[in-house]
C-alpha cells in the first residue's frame, strides 16, 4: 500500500469543509440538488486555483491516433499545470503485458483505453492504485470495479458492418446472430479474431451470455459459424478496411468504428443485430506512480461530461455517464437489446474459453 | 665453434594418432642456407612451421641464438615465412604489400618508403611497386612474397616450397636469385623442397627428413657422396646400390665381396664393419667409367639400353644379372657404346652404406 | 589453448563477446523463460500447438525452397550474367527487405484479394490471396532478398580459375554450373537455406494478415499475448520455434562437412568468368523481370496509395498526406528510425564480424556452443526477443539507461546471426594461408585480422549491414515494448495510423520510410566503396 501524500485528501475535506461552509452561509435553503454541483465545482475551482496540480504524467494510450491529440489536448487546457506524454500504441493487450513486464520499475502512471478485461487482470496482480474518484460517484457500479483499481469512463456496442454494393449475394443484414449461419455466407463473413483482439472476444462472450452460458450450445454456434468465416482479422479496425474494400461482404465489429468508417463515404452500413454485447472502456493508475495527483487528476478529468461528450465526438464512442449523448447514429446503450453480459465472469474466465473455443473449432 | 642460430632440440609433434614429427633435432649455423628435405608427408613442412609458430611442438625445444621461443607469440618470433602459394594480400598493390610488415613494426613513413624502394630494386620489382597482385606473373608473385618478408631483416627467413608453382626454367633462375640474395644479405634461410636438384644447388647444409624422422644431415657434399641408407642414396640423385658381403676389415680398408669378385674400399666412418656383415655398394654413375675392352679392376657387362640425356648418355649395363647405371659426360666427343663394355670402378669412389 | 594465452588482445575479445553474447542474448530470454512455469507445462500437454506446428512446418518447407530458388537465380544473374539494368534489379532485390509490417502485406490483399485490384478489377477472377497459398507467395517475395544477398556473396568471391579448370577439362556451361560452380557456393547456400528457414519460421506479419484462418506458431505467440497476457504460454510456443531452430543448424552443419571451400588463397587471378551462354542469360533475366514487376506493382500500389484521399475507394491525388508525416512526432520518428537502423547495423556488422573471426579461426573448445548462441537469436520471435529486453533491463538501478539506446541494442543482437553467417561464410572461403603470411610477418592475429581479413571481408560486412538495417527499421514486434514517445520509431506510427484506418497517412509513412531507408543505404555504400577497396581481387 502507498502512503497518500496528501493533497487529494486534504482537497476532499477542503469539499466537504467548503461545501459545509457554503451551506452555512447559504442561510436558509441552500442544499438543494442543483447547488451540490456548484458548489462542487466552486469548491473545485477554488481548490484548482488555490493548489493548482502540476506534475509529468506518462500514458500508456490504447485510444485512436485521431482521439489522443484532442483529447489530451482539452485536459492540458483544463490542468495547464500537468505536462503529459503519451505513449499511444492501439492494442490494449501489448499494453497490458508491457506494464506487467515493467513491474518491478513502473514507466507509465496512467493505462487509459481498452476494455476493462485488459485493465482488470493488473488490478488483480496488485500492479495498480485504488482510487475512487469524486466524478465516479454518479456511475453505474456494472461500469466500475468493485475494489476501485479502474473505472469506465467510455462504452462500444458491438454492431455489424455491411458492404453495400455486395449486400445482394447475402440475405442481408442479420437481425440475430443466428442468421450469419445461413450458408450463403460462406467465404463472405470475416471475425476480429477472438484470441487477439478485444472485439473477437467480446462476441464470442456474447454468445455464451446468449445462450445462459450454456458453453457446448455457445461452442456449438462458434463451430457452425466457423465455417462461413474466411478470415480471423488480427485487428478490430483490420477488419473493417476489407469490408470497405469490398474484399468481404460483412463483419461483426465495433458500432462506433462502423460510424467512422461510414461518415468518410465508405459504401458501407452499420446495424445492431439483437442480443449484443458492448465494451466498457477503463482508465486505471498504475502503481508506484511518483504523480499520484496528477494521475488523479487526470482520472477525474475524463469522467466529466466535457470528456465525455469530447469522446464522442472523436470516436463516436459511448459513455458510461447518463448525461453524454451518444453519437449521431449511435443508439444509446439503453435502447439496444444487449444480453445479460457479467464482465467479471468473461474476464476471469477468457484463457479457458479461448481454449476451448480453439479446440473447437481445430486451430 | 660454428655461431648457431637456430636449434631443434629434441622436437616432436603428434596431430591425434599420427607422429608427424619424430625427435628431430639439428643445428643451423648463422648466415648459412639449410634446406630440410624429403619426399611429402616426411615432416618437413611441419618442422618449419614449429619454427614459425604456426605449431605447437609436444616435446623438445626450439632456440633462436640460444633463446627458447617455444613461447612466444608467431608474430614475435622473429622469423618470416614465404609461402608457397605465396599469399599476397589481393586488397593491397605490390608496394603495401612489402610495406606492411613495416606498417606493423611502426616504422617511420620516410624510413618505410627508403626500405620498400631497396627492397623491390634488389628483387628486381622496381617498376611494379603499383600493380596488383592479380596483374603479375607467377615469378613476380613470387618476388613480392619475398621481398615482403626480407624487407623486416628477420633472424631467419622460412621458405616453404616456395619455387614449386613455377615452371622448370623460372625456377632454376628464381633459385640462383634466392641464392645471392641471401650470400649477399648473409641472411640465415631455412628452405623446404622435395626437389633434390634444389637442394644440393642451393644449400650450405641439407636435413633429409623421411617419416618424420632427421635420416641425415650435412653438407650437400656429404649427403650426396656419403649417405649413411639406401633411402638417402636413393633419394638424392641416381646411384648404383650394389649389395655385398664384408669379407674382411683391417683399419682404414675393408674387404667386400659381390657375386665373384671382390674390391677393397675405404670404411666408411663411425661404422664398425665385422666379417660377414651384410653390406650395400653405394656408387654414383657418373663416377664410372665405360670402355670398350676391359683392363684390371673392371666389371665386364652389356649395354641393355641408353639415354641421351642432353648433356651426358646414361647407360644401365648388365653386369652379372644386375643393372649398373653409368653416366658418359659428353656425349658428342665420340660414339655411343653398345654391346659389350667394361665398367671401370675406382675403388675410392665406392661408398659402404651398412644394411639395418 | 596455449597460444589464445599467447594472445591478450585475442583473449580480450573472446571474453568480450562471450559476456555481450551472454548479456545481451541469453539473460533476457532466461528472463522470459523463467517466469511462472506450471502454466509452461499446462501449454505443452494442451495441445493447441499442434496445429500451429505443422502449419509452420508445411510454410517453413515452401517458402524456404521457393525463396532460396529464386534468390539462387537473382544471385546467379546478378554475379554471373552480363544481364542489362542490374542497378535497377539490385534496387528491386532489397525493396522486399523494406516492408515495415502490414502495410505491404495489406497492399497484396488491396491487389490480390478476392476484390483485388488486379486479379479482380483487371482479371475478373475472385481467387482468393489468403491461407497457405498467399503465405506462401508473399513470403517468397518477402524473403528471397535474404537468401539473394548470402548467396551472391559467396558466388562473388569465387574463383574463376575453378571454373576455367572444368571447362578446360571438357565441362559444358551445365557441367561446370553442377560439379564446380554450386558444390563450391555450399557454405553461401547452406547459411542462404538456413537464415531464410529459420526467418520464415519466425514470421508474423505476413501469416497475421493473409493467414486466412491458418495459425502458425508466431501468429499463436502473438496471440497469446495480446490476447492473453499469457507470457510462460508465449514462452513455450518460442521454445518450440527454438528446438526446430536447433534442428535446422545441426542439418546444415551436417550438411557441410569438414570439406574446404576456400576459393580466395593467395594466388591472386584476374582471369575471368567463363561465359554464360544466352539461353541462360534470357531466362535468368525473364524471371528477374517477372520478379521484378510482382514487386513494382506492389510498392507502386503503396506510392498511388500514399498520394491518394483513399486508394482505392477515392482516387482523388493528394499531397496532405505526405505534409501531415514529416510534421510533429512523425518527424522525431523517421529520425529515430533512421538513426537506430545505422548504428545497429554498423555496430552488428563489426561484432558479427568479430565473432565470425573468433569462431573460424580460432582454435578453442567451445566454439560450437558460441556458434550456436551467435544463430539463435534469429530463431527468436522479436516479440519474445523484445519482452525478454523489457523484463531483463527494467531494474531500477538501470533506470538511467536511455530506452533508444536499448531499443539499438536489441537491434544488433537480433540480427547478428544473418552478419554472424556471412563472416563465416566469407571467411571459410580465404585460405589460412592469409592469416599466416601476416602473422609471419609480425602482425598479431588482431591486427592481421583488422588489416588483411576485414578488408577482404567485404562482402559480408555490408551483407549483415544491410540484413541488420532493414530488420531494425521494419520490426515493430521487438520495439514494442521498448519504445517510449522520445524514442519512437516508424513502425510504431505506422502502427497507429493503420489502427486508425487512416491509409492515406499509413501509406505516406511507409514510402517515406523506404524512402529514407534506400537513401540511407546508398549513401553507406558510397562511403564503404571508398574504404573497402578490393583492388583487384573483385570479380
Amino acid at each position: 500500500m502507498v502512503i497518500k501524500t496528501d493533497r487529494s485528501y486534504d482537497r476532499r475535506t477542503f469539499l466537504k469543509l467548503a461545501g459545509a461552509t457554503a451551506a452555512i452561509a447559504a442561510c436558509g435553503g441552500a442544499a438543494t440538488a442543483p447547488s451540490a454541483a456548484p458548489t462542487a465545482s466552486t469548491a473545485a475551482s477554488a481548490a484548482a486555483t488555490a493548489k493548482p496540480v502540476t506534475g509529468t504524467l506518462s500514458v500508456y494510450s490504447a485510444l485512436n491516433e485521431s482521439t489522443n491529440n484532442d483529447f489530451f489536448a482539452a485536459f492540458k487546457k483544463a490542468y495547464p499545470g500537468v505536462t503529459i506524454n503519451v505513449l499511444p500504441l492501439a492494442a490494449a493487450g501489448e499494453l497490458q503485458t508491457r506494464i506487467e513486464t515493467e513491474k518491478a520499475s513502473p514507466k507509465a502512471d496512467i493505462f487509459i483505453g481498452g476494455s476493462s478485461e485488459f485493465h482488470d487482470p493488473l488490478g488483480k496482480e496488485g500492479l495498480l492504485e485504488q482510487y475512487n474518484s469524486p466524478n465516479a460517484k454518479d456511475i453505474d457500479p456494472k461500469f466500475k470495479d468493485a475494489n476501485g483499481y479502474w473505472v469506465g469512463w467510455y462504452t462500444g456496442i458491438f454492431g455489424f458492418i455491411s458492404n453495400n454494393s455486395r449486400l445482394s449475394e447475402v440475405p442481408g443484414k442479420p437481425a440475430t446472430w443466428d442468421d450469419l449461419l445461413d450458408p450463403k455466407w460462406k467465404g463472405k463473413l470475416i471475425l476480429p479474431d477472438p484470441v487477439k483482439t478485444g472485439g473477437g472476444y467480446i462476441f464470442m462472450a456474447t454468445q455464451i451470455f446468449r445462450f445462459n452460458k450454456d458453453e457446448a450450445k455457445a461452442m456449438d454456434f462458434m463451430k457452425k459459424i466457423h465455417a462461413n468465416i474466411a478470415q480471423y482479422v488480427p485487428t478490430s479496425p483490420g477488419a473493417l478496411t476489407l469490408i470497405d474494400q469490398g474484399q468481404f461482404v460483412g463483419c461483426p465489429n465495433w458500432a462506433h468504428d462502423i460510424l467512422t468508417e461510414k461518415s468518410k463515404n465508405n459504401p458501407i452500413d452499420l446495424n445492431i443485430p439483437t442480443d449484443t454485447g458492448f465494451e466498457v472502456g477503463a482508465i486505471s493508475i498504475i502503481k508506484g506512480t511518483k504523480s499520484l495527483d496528477a494521475a488523479k487528476a487526470l482520472v477525474d478529468w475524463s469522467l466529466t461530461k466535457e470528456a465525455g461528450d469530447l469522446n464522442v465526438k472523436l470516436s463516436n464512442r459511448g459513455s458510461t455517464r447518463a448525461d453524454v449523448a451518444p453519437a449521431p447514429g449511435s443508439p444509446k446503450l439503453s435502447d439496444v437489446k444487449l444480453v445479460n453480459y457479467d464482465r467479471q465472469w468473461a474476464t476471469d474466465n477468457k484463457a479457458r474459453i479461448l481454449k476451448l473455443w480453439q479446440t473447437t473449432v481445430g486451430l | 665453434m660454428p655461431d648457431i642460430h637456430l636449434r631443434l632440440d629434441h622436437v616432436t609433434k603428434k596431430f591425434g594418432e599420427t607422429t608427424a614429427v619424430d625427435d628431430v633435432s639439428f643445428d643451423v649455423p648463422r648466415g648459412s642456407f639449410a634446406t630440410l628435405l624429403g619426399p611429402s608427408g616426411c615432416g618437413k613442412t611441419t618442422t618449419l612451421r614449429m619454427i614459425a609458430g604456426f605449431y605447437d611442438p609436444d616435446a623438445g625445444d626450439i632456440l633462436v641464438s640460444g633463446r627458447r621461443i617455444n613461447d612466444l607469440p608467431a608474430h614475435r618470433r622473429g622469423t618470416a615465412m614465404v609461402f608457397q602459394d605465396y599469399a599476397l594480400f589481393p586488397h593491397m598493390t605490390v608496394r603495401d604489400n612489402v610495406a606492411y610488415g613495416l606498417r606493423v613494426a611502426g616504422i617511420a613513413k620516410d624510413e618505410r618508403e627508403r626500405r620498400v624502394n631497396e627492397t623491390l630494386e634488389f628483387v628486381g620489382l622496381a617498376k611494379l611497386g603499383d600493380r596488383w597482385p592479380n596483374q603479375l606473373s607467377g615469378g613476380q608473385q613470387q618476388r613480392v612474397a619475398v621481398g615482403r618478408a626480407l624487407v623486416l631483416r628477420p633472424e631467419v627467413l622460412l621458405l616453404d616450397e616456395p619455387l614449386s608453382n613455377l615452371d622448370a626454367k623460372l625456377r632454376v633462375q628464381l633459385r640462383w636469385e634466392l641464392r645471392s640474395l641471401q650470400q649477399r644479405l648473409g641472411m640465415t634461410f631455412v628452405y623446404v623442397t622435395h626437389d633434390q636438384d634444389e637442394a644440393l644447388s642451393l644449400s650450405d647444409w641439407i636435413a633429409v627428413m623421411n617419416a618424420g624422422r632427421v635420416e641425415q644431415a650435412g653438407t650437400p657434399w656429404e649427403i650426396y657422396y656419403h649417405p649413411k641408407t639406401s633411402f638417402l642414396a636413393d633419394f638424392v640423385g641416381a646411384v648404383n646400390l650394389v649389395p655385398a658381403t664384408v669379407r674382411d676389415a683391417r683399419g682404414d680398408d675393408v674387404t667386400v665381396a659381390f657375386g665373384e669378385r671382390s674390391l677393397t674400399v675405404r670404411a666408411p666412418a663411425g661404422v664398425a664393419l665385422a666379417a660377414g656383415t651384410a653390406v650395400r655398394l653405394c656408387v654414383r654413375p657418373e663416377a664410372l667409367g665405360l670402355a670398350r675392352h676391359g683392363a684390371s679392376n673392371t666389371l665386364p657387362g652389356t649395354v641393355a639400353r641408353r639415354a641421351f640425356l642432353g648433356d651426358l648418355m646414361r647407360y644401365w649395363v648388365t653386369v652379372d644379372g644386375r643393372e649398373w647405371i653409368v653416366d658418359q659426360p659428353d656425349p658428342g666427343a665420340g660414339s655411343p657404346y653398345d654391346g659389350e663394355v667394361s665398367i671401370e670402378v675406382r675403388p675410392e669412389r665406392v661408398h659402404l652404406i651398412a644394411e639395418s | 589453448m596455449r597460444s589464445l594465452q599467447r594472445e591478450p588482445g585475442v583473449l580480450l575479445a573472446l571474453l568480450a563477446v562471450i559476456v555481450l553474447v551472454a548479456v545481451f542474448i541469453v539473460y533476457p530470454q532466461v528472463r522470459v523463460i523463467l517466469t511462472p512455469g506450471d502454466t509452461y507445462v499446462e501449454f505443452f500437454t494442451g495441445g493447441t500447438w499442434r496445429n500451429s506446428l505443422i502449419h509452420s512446418l508445411e510454410v517453413m518447407a515452401l517458402s524456404t525452397t521457393t525463396a532460396v530458388a529464386l534468390g539462387f537465380v537473382y544471385a546467379y544473374a546478378m554475379v554471373y550474367t552480363d544481364m542489362h539494368w542490374k542497378p535497377f534489379f539490385r534496387l528491386i532485390g532489397i525493396l522486399p527487405l523494406l516492408s515495415p509490417p502490414f502495410v505491404v502485406a495489406a497492399s497484396y490483399v488491396i491487389l490480390f484479394g478476392p476484390r483485388g485490384v488486379i486479379t479482380y478489377g483487371v482479371f475478373g477472377q475472385t481467387i482468393s490471396v489468403f491461407g497457405l497459398a498467399g503465405i506462401w507467395g508473399v513470403q517468397t517475395i518477402a524473403f528471397f532478398p535474404f537468401a539473394y544477398q548470402l548467396i551472391a556473396d559467396v558466388l562473388s568471391r569465387s574463383d574463376p580459375r575453378m571454373e576455367q579448370a572444368a571447362r578446360n577439362l571438357g565441362a559444358g556451361s551445365w557441367g561446370v554450373f553442377r560439379t564446380v560452380t554450386l558444390p563450391l557456393s555450399r557454405p553461401g547456400l547452406g547459411a542462404a537455406i538456413l537464415t531464410t528457414a529459420i526467418y520464415v519460421l519466425e514470421d508474423f506479419g505476413n501469416p497475421a494478415l493473409i493467414g486466412g484462418t491458418f495459425t502458425v506458431l508466431p501468429t499463436q505467440a502473438y496471440g497469446l499475448i495480446s490476447g492473453f497476457g499469457d507470457l510462460p504460454g508465449a514462452a513455450a510456443v518460442s521454445t518450440i520455434l527454438l528446438v526446430l531452430a536447433l534442428v535446422l543448424y545441426f542439418a546444415k552443419v551436417r550438411l557441410d562437412g569438414p570439406r574446404s571451400f576456400v576459393t580466395v588463397s593467395g594466388r591472386a587471378s584476374s582471369m575471368p568468368r567463363p561465359p554464360v551462354p544466352a539461353k541462360v542469360s534470357w531466362a535468368c533475366f525473364a524471371s528477374c523481370l517477372a520478379l521484378a514487376g510482382i514487386i513494382t506493382l506492389v510498392y507502386g500500389s503503396l506510392l498511388v496509395s500514399a498520394l491518394s484521399v483513399a486508394f482505392p475507394g477515392n482516387p482523388t491525388p493528394t499531397l496532405a498526406n505526405f505534409e501531415y508525416i514529416f510534421s510533429g512526432p512523425n518527424g522525431t520518428a523517421l529520425q529515430n528510425t533512421l538513426v537506430f537502423g545505422l548504428t545497429a547495423a554498423a555496430l552488428s556488422s563489426l561484432l558479427a564480424l568479430v565473432a565470425g573471426w573468433l569462431t573460424e579461426r580460432g582454435r578453442w573448445r567451445g566454439r560450437r556452443a558460441l556458434d550456436l548462441l551467435l544463430i539463435m537469436p534469429a530463431a527468436i520471435p522479436g516479440l519474445f526477443f523484445g519482452i525478454g529486453y523489457a523484463l531483463a533491463f527494467n531494474e531500477p538501478w538501470l533506470d538511467w539507461l536511455d530506452r533508444g539506446v536499448l531499443i539499438i541494442i536489441s537491434m544488433i543482437f537480433w540480427n547478428i546471426p544473418v552478419g554472424y553467417q556471412a563472416a563465416v561464410s566469407g571467411l571459410r572461403q580465404i585460405d589460412r594461408s592469409m592469416d599466416e603470411a601476416a602473422t609471419s610477418l609480425g602482425a598479431s592475429s588482431l591486427r592481421g585480422f583488422r588489416d588483411v581479413l576485414v578488408p577482404m571481408l567485404g562482402g559480408s560486412i555490408r551483407v549483415g549491414f544491410v540484413t541488420t538495417f532493414v530488420r531494425a527499421v521494419t520490426t515493430l514486434s521487438v520495439v514494442i515494448f521498448l519504445f517510449t514517445s522520445s524514442s519512437t520509431v516508424a513502425t510504431i506510427r505506422i502502427f497507429q495510423l493503420v489502427s486508425d484506418l487512416n491509409w492515406g497517412r499509413a501509406t505516406a509513412f511507409t514510402v517515406a520510410d523506404i524512402g529514407l531507408s534506400i537513401a540511407a543505404l546508398g549513401i553507406v555504400a558510397v562511403l564503404a566503396r571508398g574504404r573497402i577497396a578490393l583492388g583487384g581481387a573483385r570479380a
